[in-house]
């Protein structure tokens, strides 16, 4: 399955969720398929935090259902964030792990262990029970809407297995907003979906 | 010799949860025990046990977007392994922090293996501008929502840094 694809098709399932992407070709994959300023924030390098990030404002925010992307070289940085994210069992986040099998960021260095890595069984051994992988596009486009839009108790861990970026698609545009500036962006979304104050802190 | 003031951890829970803090993600320090076993007991916090320091670092930053005050708490130890994220995060995107520590490596501390703390923590926060308030007296306890509202009025991280005097007494 071909990454960007993957993700034009996650995209055209997309509802009213509220987008996390991750270091790597997540970014660019997502504003390839979305060109969204204002609902994804695009948490640029941060090693594997994706979706603990995703994870706080989920907390803090029940009512907004969070998507997570997490390139599987950031989740084989720190896959003990599937015990706190089992912990918490958020209902509405689901996260994404998007297994390309190499960094990609970084011209497709090869992950240890690559051939050998069992995402979706290391997330049942951490106590998560809606887990689910997807290989190819039409069982995505499938089965994806219903697994998205279940009212289920406890948070999803969703595989995507893709094809590394190409050579050309490494080239795709990264977001081309600034940090502080897609801070506001999406804080002033978030705060026009649900009511919340996060800018308005004062003394 | 003292020992330790019976409801330290109290005080500081008391000032958190003045702060509107509501969400303090953790890993233990021993020093920090009582005051982890309080928040955790504490209806008034979420409290989240991480499993790594950075963890707690992303955990805080995303609740920020959701307008819930938090706190991560930590020792001295665990913040030296997250300075990456602290960078990356809160000083590229101006998202504040607020970090509850241990001055390991200080005077009166038993641990020689905290040497490298006591040598290079002050340094590491000067070296990446972090501002950072040591708390060594009960009379200072109150200074922890002002450094809390410190943070968010800049929308930078800082540090409140606590000694063992304060966390368990001088004997």
């Amino acid at each position: 399955m071909k990454y960007v694809d993957a993700f034009r098709a996650l995209a055209q399932h997309r509802t009213d969720q509220v987008v996390i992407t991750s270091a790597g070709n997540s970014g660019q994959a997502w504003w390839a398929a979305t060109r969204d300023t204002k609902s994804t924030f695009y948490l640029d390098a941060s090693m594997s935090l994706a979706t603990m990030f995703a994870s706080g404002l989920a907390l803090a925010q029940p009512s907004l259902r969070i998507w997570a992307f997490m390139g599987d070289g950031a989740f084989c940085m720190n896959p003990g964030m599937l015990m706190v994210e089992r912990q918490m069992n958020l209902p509405n986040l689901t996260h994404i792990l998007v297994s390309n099998r190499v960094y990609g960021a970084t011209s497709n260095a090869e992950l240890p262990n690559l051939m050998q890595n069992d995402y979706p069984a290391i997330a049942r051994a951490m106590g998560l029970e809606r887990v689910f992988e997807f290989c190819d596009l039409d069982t995505l486009n499938r089965d994806f809407p219903a697994i998205a839009n279940a009212n289920q108790p406890g948070h999803t861990f969703m595989v995507l297995e893709v094809e590394p970026f190409s050579d050309a698609e490494q080239k795709l545009e990264q977001p081309p907003i600034e940090a502080p500036e897609l801070k506001f962006l999406f804080g002033r979304e978030i705060e026009r979906r649900t009511g919340c104050d996060i800018f308005g802190y004062r003394l | 010799m003292a020992d330790k003031v019976p409801d330290t951890a109290k005080r500081i829970a008391d000032q958190l949860a003045a702060c509107q803090v509501r969400l303090v993600a953790s890993l233990p320090d021993n020093w920090l025990m009582d005051l982890i076993k309080t928040i955790d007991h504490d209806e008034r916090f979420r409290h989240v046990p991480v499993n790594r320091e950075e963890s707690a670092i992303g955990l805080c930053s995303g609740a920020y977007l959701g307008a819930m005050g938090s706190a991560a708490l930590m020792g001295a130890s665990g913040f030296m392994t997250v300075i990456y994220a602290i960078t990356k995060i809160n000083y590229t995107y101006k998202i504040p922090l607020f970090l509850l520590l241990t001055l390991r490596g200080g005077v009166g501390d038993h641990h020689k293996h905290h040497v490298s703390n006591s040598l290079y923590l002050r340094p590491v926060f000067e070296a990446i501008n972090l501002p950072y308030q040591i708390i060594d007296q009960p009379a200072d306890i109150p200074l922890i929502s002002r450094c809390y509202h410190h943070s968010r009025t800049f929308s930078r991280p800082m540090a409140v840094v606590f000694t063992r005097d304060l966390l368990r007494g001088t004997h």
